[in-house]
């Protein structure tokens, strides 16, 4: 299985002005793993994220990096941590290398190691051509760049960036995407977003918070194997456990199933084997795409809440 | 790391005209002063000659151009420390402190220390001007030092309460207020003593009282612990209130 993970985090509780806004999160992360965290506004995402970073303290719960415990051994545990807030905490006044070299000697690096380090940093995340510009004077997706490669400075082992790619264009978002694509292959990522195409193309676990509990957690190929389809000539819903690859399959009227399958290849097989065998006619098979999007429907949107 | 955040903190005030703006005015306004010193000890000077025991050139110019600096600085600190961790709190750059392998005394040390370098270069500036007396005087060097530490425990004194109230109030303006209150409000205190009523208490909290006790040359540690209590409780407070950013109460 693998190996000890590098961040853990256990019955996440906090309290603002006497309401619950965290109810006992728990959460594992694993080297190499991105984990998307999804969720309505004031769900809790920000408040979660600012816990493991070390920034706000929990009511209730604990939280490990690497081993080391965030309350009991903060200095230990933090060197571990690269963190991007919602808002990126730049020094307008200093320019790209200034600003960097200050986070690399406050993240503990040698002044003799810090310049490299922030060559490093740049690099990663494509800042080279502007290492000498204020970064007042930047656009918002190059300030966003530079809030991630302050997070990046020190190789931690766990980044947690909060809404990378909020507020920027099209093509902004695409280079913050590859960026962050990139990071995959060293450390491990927790990132929060709005978008859930995002966190599909990005993330290999998504978890869910709704009302300050994790209402789903779950690698995301296993949450995107859903087949759509259209048959004619049923007498009747016909078990689809019973067709090879298939674990349900659920009724949407008119001959339409959404069947949730293990692997979409194999259940497309049978299926198709199956409909010969059973003189149906098969109009209609495809993969379900918006999968992410059916289930953040249907956990966060019977209430319709959106808590500020 | 205390030196990497007070270097940053240092850079910062400089990065704006505030910091340079309150040099000028600062320096502008004592040297002033200390030229209309200079000018009543000459106007008097043939008639103090007569006096024994009389008043020379430190005591006519020198003490009251440090006095007026500690009331400059009463309106001048305010302003520099008020944005320095409330600004920070503003611009959300407290969180990259706060996610950082430090402390939050080594934050508020660099602070303060930082604030520090900058209100030295205004302490220099100060201590320069009474030298250019030794050209055609003879300066008392006892008393002409005890001046400067006055104002340099002034100094770090005001610093440390601007920062607790930096620290406390999200609103930089709200923190200057509260900080010139404070410290006005100490200056100003032993008021009531001046009517005849005893007020031990308030003559003790007066810091206009230490710092010219410490200023006329009468060094006690009491006088000295006095500021040096402020710059530790204020620190203390600054401290607590950071902490209690990240802790839950």
């Amino acid at each position: 299985m693998l190996d000890a993970p590098l961040l853990l985090a256990h019955n996440l509780t906090r309290y603002y002005h006497g309401r619950r806004v965290l109810h006992g999160i728990d959460l594992e992360l694993h080297r190499g793993e991105v984990l998307g965290f999804l969720g309505p506004n004031g769900a809790g995402k920000s408040t979660t994220m600012n816990i493991l970073s070390g920034v706000l303290a929990p009511h209730e719960g604990s939280v490990s990096i690497c081993g080391h415990d965030l309350s009991q051994q903060p200095l230990q545990a933090k060197r571990h941590i690269g963190y991007l807030p919602e808002t990126p905490p730049l020094h307008l006044d200093a320019t790209v290398d200034e600003y960097l070299l200050f986070c690399a000697r406050l993240r503990g690096i040698t002044s003799a190691a810090a310049s490299a380090a922030v060559g490093d940093s740049k690099r990663e995340c494509d800042l080279i051509a502007v290492g000498s510009r204020l970064i007042g004077n930047l656009s918002k997706g190059f300030r966003q760049r530079v809030g991630i490669a302050q997070a990046l400075l020190h190789a931690p082992a766990v980044v947690i960036l909060d809404e990378p790619t909020s507020g920027l264009d099209p093509n902004q978002i695409r280079s913050v995407r590859s960026t962050i694509k990139a990071l995959t292959q060293r450390h491990a990522v927790i990132l929060s977003t709005h978008v859930l195409s995002e966190a599909q193309a990005l993330c290999s676990r998504v978890a869910i918070l709704h009302h300050g509990h994790i209402a789903f957690n779950q690698r995301v190929d296993q949450a995107q194997h859903a087949m759509r389809i259209q048959l004619d000539g049923l007498s009747s819903d016909p078990d689809w456990s019973l067709i090879a690859g298939i674990t349900s399959g659920e009724s949407l009227g008119e001959g339409h199933y959404l069947l949730q399958v293990v692997d979409f290849d194999v259940a497309a097989n049978s299926l198709t084997r199956q409909a010969v065998a059973q003189n149906w006619t098969l109009r209609e098979l495809r993969r379900d795409t918006s999968p992410l999007e059916q289930v953040f429907v249907n956990l966060t949107c019977n209430d319709g809440a959106d808590f500020a | 790391m205390i030196r990497v955040i007070a270097t940053r903190e240092t850079i910062a005030l400089f990065r704006t005209p505030l910091a340079w703006s309150l040099l000028a005015m600062a320096q502008f306004v004592l040297a002033y002063q200390f030229l209309a010193q200079i000018e009543t000890y000459l106007h008097f000077a043939d008639k103090l000659r007569a006096i024994p025991e009389a008043p020379g050139v430190t005591e006519v110019v020198v003490t009251p151009t440090i006095g007026v600096s500690a009331l400059l600085m009463l309106f001048f600190i305010p302003v520099i420390t008020m944005a320095s961790l409330s600004g920070e709190r503003r611009n959300g750059t407290l969180a990259l402190l706060y996610s950082s392998p430090v402390t939050s005394f080594q934050i508020v040390a660099g602070k303060f220390i930082g604030i520090g370098a900058l209100l030295a270069i205004l302490w220099v500036i100060i201590a320069l001007m009474p030298l250019t007396l030794m050209w055609g005087a003879t300066l008392d060097v006892g008393l002409y030092l005890s001046g400067l530490l006055a104002l340099f425990v002034l100094m770090s004194a005001y610093t440390a309460v601007g920062l607790m109230f930096s620290a406390i109030f999200a609103q930089p303006s709200v923190a200057a207020i509260m900080t010139f209150g404070l410290l006005s409000g100490l200056w100003l205190i032993d008021w009531a003593t001046r009517l005849g009523q005893d007020a031990g208490l308030f003559s003790y909290l007066s810091s206009l009282n230490h710092f010219q006790r410490i200023a006329q040359g009468l060094l006690d540690t009491s006088d000295l612990a006095y500021f040096i209590i402020i710059i530790a409780l204020a620190l203390y407070v600054t401290t607590w209130r950071l902490d209690g950013d990240r802790k839950p109460l």
